[in-house]
């Protein structure tokens, strides 16, 4: 676990942190045109790039809350349309039970999504992500988490 | 083999043919009205008859029903038989005075009066009473649903009791054999007559259930569309069976299903013409003469529905003034398609050309938006157009389309001198947006080929790889990629060729590495892997001591199969499996490095 | 039927016969009685069960009566022949049978007021071969018809019926039958006269198993009524034609196709099939051989064109009855597929008689191209109508003059109508023509199946050839252009021309129509529908061109180009013709010259007819 350091400029001005776990035939690709495309969108959102969103473990997740991030993202291939043919099946089955969990642990379900975009759709991806990061402001900086490993929400 | 003269020259047959038949081989023409190479002959309207000279019983005797004899010389144009013939025709010109069929004929044999006079009214009748659609219907389609009403000249070919019939399958097969188009099923025949829309020439003809697609096509062979096949839905005709010379035609032929293992596939499966009727203000649906390109196409086209002779739906008159509407659900941010589709400003600029070609004293206007012409050529083509005034080009949109009298009234703007103009045409053509066939999304879901909200495939990079898909092995080809015109689209199919010629030429495969493998020390074989992999990569190795007992049966990855994706990774519970290059532990990292 | 029980030889047929004819001998007196549908209806089924009831009643036991087939003097009915002298009485009614029982039969006395008296020379004949109608003609078709009941197999088989069959089943070979008819020349008496025994051996060499034999007894033509005769009056001699002609060409099913209108045909032929099958003269095992051969009848419903074979083989077939183009003929392709041959009634009721008696028989009568009798039904404007037969190479004059007794009422001969809607007319000019297939052909006249119409000074010959184009455009089936145009078209002008609107060129176009017709049409309905027209025009042209240009009919016939008046020298003013007009248009005192009141008359022609001393003429 590493130690955040809570600096006063922080604090003034938090940053919201986005983990987004993309597919890279699908979502990863969306991204790239939308770079391409130049549809801006905000820094708050980190890429780490997945073959395919069956390969993401629900530790990836707890992992970047524990690491910090406000939200995290978890985005493949439109089902149907799986480069893996079946693999975002899988993650969509895997991480619904997922949310469910996190929600029974208290963590605030909105702080978890799940989106399917297109290798095509960079301009859903650039929207996706500003709604995503404004949501992110309103909800907050994440501090559940650490509340939860410090005790101090008494649980 | 028989041996006939025929006019001076020989010719030979085989036993059981009829005269016609002998003359047809030796090139000479004998007119005929009663006669079609898949009914049987009846020798009933006389206009075929030959002399006989030689060889049988000297005389008149109808072509299509005589059989052919051993040492028989015929005549088919002597004295005799013309005399016989003109005054055939003089009779049914008689009955028949309103058949152009008939008239035609006539004036081709230099009749120019009659010596009876014409039977009018009620009493004229365009029936010659040929007996080709009673047949037909008896013997060839079998339903036996028109017979012969009484006898003599008064004699009508009708239902029983010229009653509604029971047995008519409505397949119209007689009115397409009648030689004068006298008969109209739908007198007698309670069902709807249906006409096969023709679906090449965009449903502008109809088409016999045998048919070849469009001359073009490979192979140039016919096919039977079951559905509308009387063979097939009532076990009647078979005529095309019958006069087949090749005997080609199996009716017990089946779909074949074919398997082929395949190294690579080009998708060039092409694009449609958007239907533009839900452009409501300009009418296409309502009015008959708003057609859209494609139509227009087939139109002018020679083996088209009119056999290239541009004339209007509404009143099979040449338009002599025509307005093309560019840019018809294209380019569009909200209602259409946003995109260019990029060959109708060359295509329509062809068509006024043509159209003019087709319509010396026509006027033609083009309404555009822009003119995107970027082509080897392409802008001097257009350039062209505009100065030999083949067409009068005007910038704007078009607001509205209405009737006004037999007219069309086009109105738009004109943004270059600022007004709104209104076009009377008598013919608009709607120059709609290019779209991908129907039925590509199920075919790349199958093939997991990405598409976008048009149903345009993608590419694996817009710029650098403009052939390949994300899937290997598949490539794309032509209009299903983008709208792209032939000589783009001949480009990109042979770059799509030598890509898959590429992969299928060396002996060795390269792939990626990022597969995954398995931990056998730590696997404890519960096999939940498997069950996620959507390629089969993974299945039982047993492992075994030096003397062969098996100590533990645990998961196995092939590597050849495996692609990578890590669902298998995912799912394992004890986490003995990683994909290369995706390991947890690098995942972590970069997770780790985010928050750094 | 005496016997019911199947005869198995020929030696048990021979046996029957001879019992048969001795039990014939029994009876003294034989009463034969006109059967036929011409006497029936003037009452001689009648006639029969009087003189039935009255022999009983009277206690004659010996005395036969017999009802027969036609006996031929239709103009005379009801006829009744005596036995054995053959006493012949005509016109004979209720009230003559006690006459005739009490004086003929009783006392071989003669009932005078029944006895034929010719009506120039007012001579009186006793027996039937002298009456003047009969003397000159030679009954071999008609050689049963007056002396067997057509309903009695066993009256057949007592006039030698069936010794003909029994002959050629046990003593020759079916080659052998074949040659036998085709040395006699018998030539198709419905009137192709294709040569019989030629039409047979084409038949018989088609390779195929089933074949059908055919008897055409549509009997089309108007006026027509021989076949009629022989199918009613002598059933036998058709079937026994036919199943010798089926041993012949190897068939085993025949048919009958008797025009519809003649139900007492199909009656009688019905009763003798039954018949001659019970006693196994038909149907399987013949005589006990094992030759078998059924016989069905067919109706037909009123149809000329089912005459022409083609037409005919659609109808039994159940389909429409058109002609179809020909070749293949029948005798290779006919009913169902497969080769058929086809004759008419006499034809078939000739070959008996030819097998019986032998081919030379037969030959050594007619002439050298048309051998043996025809029958003719002679009617029209003569005196004596009915069935006359007569051996080939008879001349028309005898017919008409020697046999028909001439014109009626003292009129000018004017012709003789030969072949009915498909032959021509005989002028006075050439009545020395025999009668004689290829003689009639070559003047443009048919043989036809028989009929012979005669003709006076009273008979329009535009008229003629008017009503039979009518009859043809009815009866064409209209499936050729030709035909059912050509021949409507060609009537068109008649009628025009008949009601005054003739034209220039007239004439003309129906030749070249006529011309037209004949060789383009699909079948010989069409082929030969222009005969009338083109033979009337021949010999009688001017009086087309008096109906065209001078828009008058001299024959009194066509109502709008006649206008009838009264000959003041001829007339005697006896009144007759005023009181006979319907429209009172007739004025004149008693005993003076009538006149006619030209606005009042239309031309209905009863005056003409009636006046009795030709006072009324044609203007």
């Amino acid at each position: 676990m590493t130690q955040q350091t809570s600096d006063s400029s922080e604090q003034s001005e938090w940053q919201p942190r986005i983990v987004a776990f993309l597919c890279n035939w699908c979502s990863y690709a969306g991204a790239d045109l939308a770079g391409m495309s130049r549809f801006a969108y905000p820094a708050a959102i980190k890429i780490v790039r997945v073959p395919c969103s069956g390969r993401v473990d629900p530790m990836f997740v707890i992992k970047s809350f524990e690491q910090g991030a406000d939200l995290v993202l978890v985005s493949g291939c439109h089902p149907g349309d799986c480069h893996y043919t079946s693999g975002n099946y899988h993650a969509r089955r895997k991480l619904l039970a997922f949310r469910e969990l996190l929600t029974f642990l208290g963590i605030d379900p909105r702080r978890f999504k799940i989106s399917w975009v297109s290798a095509a759709e960079g301009a859903k991806w650039s929207s996706l992500v500003k709604e995503l990061t404004a949501e992110v402001k309103e909800l907050g900086p994440f501090e559940t988490y650490s509340k939860i490993l410090t005790g101090e929400n008494g649980r | 083999m028989l041996k006939l003269t025929i006019d001076g020259q020989q010719v030979e047959v085989e036993q059981g043919k009829t005269i016609l038949d002998a003359a047809k081989l030796a090139g000479k023409e004998i007119p005929t009205l009663c006669h079609h190479p898949a009914v049987p002959p009846a020798g009933a309207c006389r206009i075929c008859v030959v002399e006989i000279v030689a060889g049988d019983r000297p005389g008149l005797v109808p072509a299509c029903a005589y059989p052919a004899k051993d040492e028989m010389e015929i005549q088919t144009r002597s004295e005799r038989v013309l005399e016989s013939r003109r005054m055939t025709l003089q009779l049914l010109l008689a009955r028949s005075p309103g058949s152009d069929v008939i008239r035609q004929m006539a004036k081709e044999h230099g009749i120019k009066e009659l010596p009876f006079p014409e039977q009018t009214g009620e009493n004229g009748d365009d029936c010659i009473m040929c007996g080709l659609c009673v047949r037909l219907c008896q013997q060839i389609i079998g339903a036996s649903a028109i017979c012969f009403d009484g006898r003599g000249p008064d004699r009508k070919v009708s239902t029983p009791y010229k009653s509604q019939s029971d047995v008519c399958l409505g397949c119209g097969a007689c009115a397409f054999v009648c030689p004068t188009g006298a008969i109209d099923p739908a007198d007698y025949c309670p069902n709807p007559i249906e006409k096969i829309p023709n679906e090449f020439n965009c449903g502008l003809d109809s088409r016999t259930p045998i048919h070849i697609p469009f001359p073009q096509a490979v192979p140039n062979k016919p096919f039977i569309d079951r559905e509308n096949c009387i063979r097939f839905r009532t076990g009647g005709c078979g005529a095309c069976e019958t006069i087949c010379p090749a005997g080609a035609i199996d009716y017990d032929m089946t779909d074949e299903f074919v398997e082929e293992e395949v190294g690579a596939i080009i998708v060039a499966t092409g694009y449609e013409i958007m239907d533009p009727s839900i452009y409501e203000e300009y009418g296409y649906g309502r009015y008959p003469d708003v057609v859209t390109s494609l139509e227009f196409e087939r139109m002018v086209s020679a083996s088209g529905p009119t056999n290239g002779e541009l004339t209007r739906p509404s009143n099979g008159k040449p338009p002599m003034s025509i307005a093309f509407l560019q840019c018809i659900g294209s380019r569009r941010e909200t209602g259409g398609k946003p995109y260019c589709s990029k060959i109708c400003c060359m295509y329509t600029a062809k068509h006024t050309i043509l159209y003019k070609h087709k319509v010396h004293d026509g006027q033609a206007f083009v309404f555009f938006m822009d003119i995107r012409a970027g082509g080897k050529n392409y802008d001097q083509f257009v350039r062209r157009v505009v100065k030999e005034k083949q067409a009068t080009y005007l910038r704007g949109r078009v607001s509205k389309v209405f009737p006004r009298g037999d007219k069309l009234v086009v109105r738009g703007a004109d943004t270059l001198s600022g007004t709104q103009v209104e076009i009377a045409a008598e013919m608009v053509v709607l120059v709609a947006a290019m779209v991908p066939s129907s039925g590509v999304r199920e075919l790349s879901q199958k093939l997991r080929v990405g598409y976008d909200e048009h149903g345009f495939l993608l590419e694996a990079h817009p710029k650098l790889r403009p052939v390949d898909t994300n899937t290997a092995g598949v490539f794309l080809a032509g209009a299903c990629h983008s709208p792209k015109d032939i000589p783009e689209s001949v480009a990109q199919a042979g770059a799509a060729a030598s890509k898959a010629l590429g992969l299928v030429c060396h002996t060795r495969l390269s792939r990626e590495p990022t597969i995954g493998v398995v931990d056998e020390s730590s696997c404890n074989g519960c096999f939940e892997c498997e069950g996620v992999c959507a390629y089969g990569a993974i299945g039982p190795r047993e492992i075994k001591d030096k003397k062969g007992n098996v100590l533990a049966t645990v998961a196995f990855i092939n590597e050849g199969l495996c692609q990578g994706c890590g669902a298998c990774a995912a799912t394992c519970r004890s986490k003995s499996i990683e994909v290369q290059g995706y390991r947890d532990d690098q995942l972590f990292a970069a997770i780790n490095a985010i928050h750094r | 039927m005496a016997v019911t029980t199947q005869l198995k030889t020929s030696k048990d047929l021979q046996e029957l016969r001879l019992r048969l004819v001795k039990q014939r001998e029994a009876k003294r007196i034989g009463i034969s009685v006109c059967s036929g549908t011409g006497c029936r209806a003037h009452g001689s089924m009648e006639l029969v069960e009087e003189f039935h009831r009255q022999l009983d009643a009277k206690g004659l036991t010996d005395v036969e009566v017999r009802a027969t087939g036609c006996h031929g003097f239709c103009e005379r009915g009801p006829l009744v022949v005596i036995f054995p002298q053959k006493i012949f009485y005509h016109g004979v009614k209720i009230k003559d049978v006690d006459n005739v029982i009490e004086k003929t039969i009783r006392k071989d006395e003669l009932v005078e007021s029944l006895l034929f008296k010719d009506p120039v020379s007012k001579a009186k004949f006793r027996l039937e071969h002298e009456v003047p109608f009969y003397a000159k003609q030679q009954r071999i078709v008609f050689r049963n018809n007056g002396k067997i009941d057509p309903a009695e197999i066993d009256d057949y088989i007592a006039a030698d019926g069936y010794a003909a069959l029994a002959k050629a089943l046990s003593k020759l070979s079916p080659e052998e039958v074949i040659q036998q008819v085709q040395q006699s020349g018998l030539r198709g008496r419905g009137g192709g006269g294709f040569p019989t025994g030629k039409k047979w051996e084409i038949c018989r060499s088609q390779d195929t198993e089933e074949k059908y034999i055919i008897c055409n007894g549509d009997e089309g033509d108007p006026g027509a009524f021989m076949d009629r005769s022989i199918m009613e009056g002598d059933p036998h001699s058709v079937l026994e034609g036919m199943t010798i002609g089926a041993y012949a060409i190897g068939a085993a099913q025949g048919y009958i196709y008797v025009r519809g209108e003649y139900p007492l045909a199909v009656t009688n032929l019905s009763i003798a099939i039954e018949q001659s099958k019970s006693l196994g003269l038909l149907g399987d095992n013949i005589l006990g051989s094992d030759f078998s051969f059924d016989v069905e009848i067919v109706r037909g419903a009123g149809a000329f064109v089912c005459g022409e074979e083609t037409g005919l083989i659609a109808s039994i077939q159940g389909d429409i009855g058109s002609p179809r183009q020909r070749p293949p003929y029948p005798a290779q392709s006919g009913l169902w597929g497969k080769p058929t041959n086809i004759n008419n009634v006499e034809t078939w009721a000739n070959v008996p008689v030819i097998i019986d008696r032998g081919s030379d028989w037969f030959a050594a009568i007619g002439t050298e191209r048309s051998k043996g009798t025809k029958v003719f039904s002679l009617v029209g404007k003569v005196q004596n109508t009915g069935l006359v037969e007569v051996p080939m190479g008879t001349t028309m004059r005898e017919i008409v003059y020697e046999i028909g007794g001439g014109t009626q009422k003292k009129r000018k001969f004017k012709a003789v109508q030969t072949g009915g809607p498909s032959g021509g007319c005989i002028p006075e000019s050439l009545l020395d023509l025999p009668v004689d297939f290829d003689k009639l052909q070559e003047a443009g006249a048919m043989m036809g199946s028989g009929g012979l119409i005669v003709m006076d000074e009273r008979t329009c010959m535009v008229d003629v050839a008017k009503y039979f184009l009518a009859f043809l455009v009815d009866e064409s089936c209209g499936k050729c252009t030709a035909c059912r145009e050509g021949v409507a078209q060609m009537h068109n002008i008649l009628v025009r021309i008949c009601q005054g609107d003739g034209r220039d060129g007239d004439v003309e176009l129906l030749e070249k129509l006529g011309a037209y017709v004949k060789e383009t049409s699909l079948c010989q309905l069409g082929g030969t529908a222009p005969n009338p027209v083109l033979s009337t025009i021949r010999y009688f042209r001017d009086e087309y061109e008096t109906h065209i240009h001078g828009k008058k009919c001299r024959a009194g016939v066509c109502k709008a180009l006649v206008s009838f008046a009264i000959d003041a020298e001829a007339c005697n003013g006896c009144g007759l013709c005023k009181r006979n007009c319907p429209s009172e248009a007739v004025t004149g005192e008693k005993k003076q010259p009538h006149s006619i009141i030209a606005e009042s008359c239309v031309q209905c022609g009863v005056c003409y007819e009636d006046c009795p001393f030709n006072a009324v003429i044609v203007e």
